[in-house]
């Protein structure tokens, strides 16, 4: 939020101090939403996973740890309601600063009004402070050795950048008294900084589910368990790095979720060709209603869940499912397979159901791809002879190759990606070990497991090698069609 | 091209028909495969429980009727997971596709502090992610596991479905939007009386894949709702009742009408995939324009 570029600012006085003014005013903003920081877990006992905001939209939470501190009475109820109130007096003087911060990028007149904000602000996340330092004492006077008294380190950010806040705010306020620039007749803000306050909010969406996450890649490196902490005693560097590789379990884990995922991913890119022979041969069907049903109903499945597609799979496969029925009741046989619980050739199956969920729709680009071949082509073709196939071969395939080349790059970028919920609705006792991919590893070791340092540090290491592939491929692609994939 | 073929240029020859009969017939058994089984589903959930139970229905429906579709409101938990999925549906999309429209809008500004960086920052997101359980990690540190808005959130930014509303609005042409400018309208002005109501095709386009991905969504509620089932979406739920071998219609206080015959486990479990499948197939056929435009779309980015 610097405003040194343009001229107007240079003129400010002080506008170095606002700088700094909006640089805590960002942070208090920031910290709301990020546990750590919480200036309100004044005991250890409260979840650690509470940050400021959840503690004031939800008192639930905020006790969600504490039920029977509260009814045994070690702590009383009403230390936490206000707990509750003071971060939401907290939060609205962060509030109130955040709107003197986008009005200090303003005219002077906008700039002197915005002042006012902050200034009320910083009092009033004050007041939301004491009130945090109130509980406190009602905690260590409570005394209870299983709710411990803590000075969150949240609460030292927060004094601080209050402080920041108001004095900046007084300091800034002298200095517009004393400032002898004509105050404008109407509040009004530059074009360019107005259009950026309205996207902060999209970019702060972004940074929160986007960029936050990658500060998790930290677990890696720890020892970690839930609901422990994150300390210099239990970093622990790359050993579980090393240890993937030297306990023969994991190591013998890891080896086989590779080869499923490279086998299945293997399988997908060597057949790739199949959606482009799918249009080829649709667009060769004479009746253009015929080739409207059938593009219709082979691309519904693709836009049905797993779960459904994996309904269907009982509904046909299993021992009470269709093939059953009909070798019975039609052929009169007497037939009690269920075709699922199997662990053969799952490779196969798996990419079978792929391509029947898929190939429908994986032919749609190519499908528009044909039909904006030049005709004169076909008719060039024609006198020279070639028939059918050969018009085929020699004029629809080359003109479809550039698009096939860049989906084909595509699918070797994502080759470690297959996504995990087809392999997951899938598995069973019996097949688990011959469909679990990278995803599910991952989602089975952390999730379903707890070992949330493993399935860290071996998503990291999928995250980097498919960026890896990625901008090869993409440079691949430059090289070799001049055409960027990315 | 296939209409230069049939007889403008040159007769059909006996190898034109033998062809066209393998390519139809070929395509016609593939068609049959992608559709049957939705067909086999249906018919078990209108006939008679008894037989469906039994596992006497193959190819015809018998005893017709659709009270099991009504009876599907006595099932433990669908109700909730119904009211889930239909809820954020419409939430998420909504919201998403207007947070689309408003970035994709102020990122075609050039006059934006340091647009051009911002941008970047926005796409660069589609190409790394930071993997399941650090994305976990965060959602729990923000408390939007075992929570509703868990689902609403995080979807709001879709970095995909800005860029192509950027690039539709760039092929609006500029003077509609300048000459309101030189009127003296803001930003917003512009925003909401000249860009919105242009760039429905697109905002169509992008909510209905929205909405396709939410109805579909699985994964975020295996992840984050895991201790609480009121809040798993209807595929989780499918799933669950899938894999479960309790007996569904033992938790059911009625056992349906007495001609539909019993409720059992197999026909429960049909009628809720098919109230899953129903709306997209519903759906679906009077949208596939949209859904081929943006794949296109998709296609031509670059």
């Amino acid at each position: 939020m610097t405003s040194t570029k343009t001229k107007a600012a240079v003129k400010t006085p002080g506008s170095k101090l606002y700088i700094l003014h909006r640089v805590a005013i960002l942070l208090a903003c920031a910290a709301i939403f990020y546990p750590g920081f919480n200036p309100g877990r004044i005991t250890t006992a409260i979840n650690r996973n509470v940050s400021l905001f959840t503690a004031s939209i939800s008192y639930s939470s905020l006790v969600s740890q504490l039920e029977r501190a509260l009814m045994r009475g070690w702590v009383q109820k009403s230390t936490f309601i206000l707990i509750m109130g003071a971060s939401i007096v907290l939060i609205l003087g962060i509030v109130l600063s955040a709107v003197g911060g986008c009005m200090s990028v303003g005219n002077r007149r906008m700039r002197r009004y915005g002042l006012y904000f902050p200034l009320a602000g910083s009092v009033v996340m004050a007041g939301g402070l004491v009130g945090l330092f109130m509980a406190y004492t009602q905690i260590v006077a409570a005394n209870n050795d299983r709710v411990p008294a803590n000075v969150p380190g949240g609460f030292w950010l927060y004094a601080v950048l209050a402080a920041v806040t108001l004095v900046s705010t007084l300091v800034l306020l002298a200095l517009d008294r004393k400032s002898q620039a004509a105050l404008e007749p109407k509040m009004a803000m530059q074009e360019t900084y107005h259009l950026f306050l309205l996207f902060l909010p999209i970019l702060a969406l972004a940074f929160v589910f986007s960029y936050l996450p990658l500060w998790g890649w930290r677990y890696a490196f720890f020892d970690y368990k839930a609901g422990g902490d994150l300390t210099m005693e239990n970093f622990v560097g790359f050993k579980w790095f090393t240890y993937l590789f030297q306990s023969e379990a994991t190591r013998n884990d890891i080896f086989r979720v590779i080869k499923n995922t490279l086998a299945l991913s293997g399988i997908s890119i060597i057949t790739s060709w199949l959606p482009m022979i799918f249009a080829v041969f649709l667009t060769q069907v004479p009746s253009r209603k015929f080739r409207r049903v059938v593009q219709t109903f082979t691309t519904v499945p693709n836009f049905l869940g797993w779960a459904i597609i994996y309904a269907v799979a009982l509904a046909i496969f299993s021992t009470d499912g269709f093939i059953n029925n009909f070798l019975n009741n039609i052929l009169g046989l007497n037939a009690n397979n269920n075709y699922l619980m199997s662990n053969s050739h799952m490779w196969l199956k798996m990419w079978l159901w792929g391509t029947w969920k898929g190939l429908g729709w994986s032919a749609i680009i190519y499908i528009s791809s044909i039909t904006g071949i030049d005709p004169v082509l076909y008719e060039a073709a024609t006198v020279d002879g070639a028939g059918r196939f050969q018009q085929m071969w020699n004029v629809t395939i080359p003109q479809l190759m550039p698009t096939f080349f860049v989906m084909l790059l595509m699918s070797i970028a994502n080759v470690l990606s297959n996504g995990m919920e087809q392999y997951l609705v899938f598995s069973n006792a019996i097949n688990a070990q011959s469909i679990e991919v990278l995803d599910l590893y991952v989602y089975n070791l952390g999730i379903v497991n707890g070992q949330i340092p493993m399935s860290t540090m071996v998503g990291m290491c999928k995250s980097i090698i498919s960026v890896i592939l990625l901008f090869t491929a993409n440079t691949a692609s430059k090289k070799l069609s001049g055409e960027s994939i990315i | 091209m296939a209409k230069n073929k049939s007889g403008a240029h040159y007769r059909a020859t006996v190898g034109d028909v033998t062809f066209n009969v393998i390519n139809i017939a070929v395509f016609s058994i593939f068609t049959l495969l992608c559709i049957f089984p939705f067909y086999y589903l249906f018919i078990n959930t209108i006939s008679n429980n008894e037989l469906v139970g039994a596992n006497m229905i193959t190819l015809i429906p018998r005893g017709i009727h659709f009270s099991n579709y009504i009876a599907l409101k006595d099932v433990q938990d669908f109700g909730n997971s119904v009211l889930v999925t239909v809820s954020r549906t419409l939430l998420n999309t909504a919201l998403m596709v207007l947070a689309s429209a408003f970035a994709g809008y102020l990122t075609t500004k050039r006059e934006m502090w340091n647009r051009s960086f911002w941008y970047r920052a926005l796409v660069i997101t589609m190409y790394f992610n930071a993997g399941t359980i650090p994305w976990y990690l965060n959602m729990l540190g923000l408390g939007l596991t075992d929570n509703y808005w868990g689902y609403i959130i995080p979807g709001i930014v879709a970095p995909y479905n800005i860029i192509l509303v950027k690039t539709y609005i760039e092929s609006i042409p500029a003077s509609l939007e300048e000459s309101a400018t030189i009127d003296g309208a803001s930003a917003m002005k512009v925003f909401t009386k000249i860009i919105l109501p242009l760039s429905k095709p697109i905002l169509a386009t992008i909510a209905i894949f929205g909405a396709v991905g939410n109805w579909n969504s699985l994964q975020d509620s295996l992840i984050l709702m895991s201790n609480s089932p009121q809040l798993y979406t209807m595929q989780h739920r499918l799933w669950v009742y899938l894999n479960s071998s309790s007996n569904l219609a033992n938790a059911m206080q009625s056992g349906g009408a007495a001609s539909a015959g019993m409720l059992n486990n197999k026909v429960i479990k049909y009628t809720i995939s098919m109230v899953t499948v129903i709306p997209i197939m519903l759906v679906y056929p009077f949208m596939q324009r949209y859904f081929e435009e943006g794949m296109m779309l998709g296609a031509v980015k670059g």
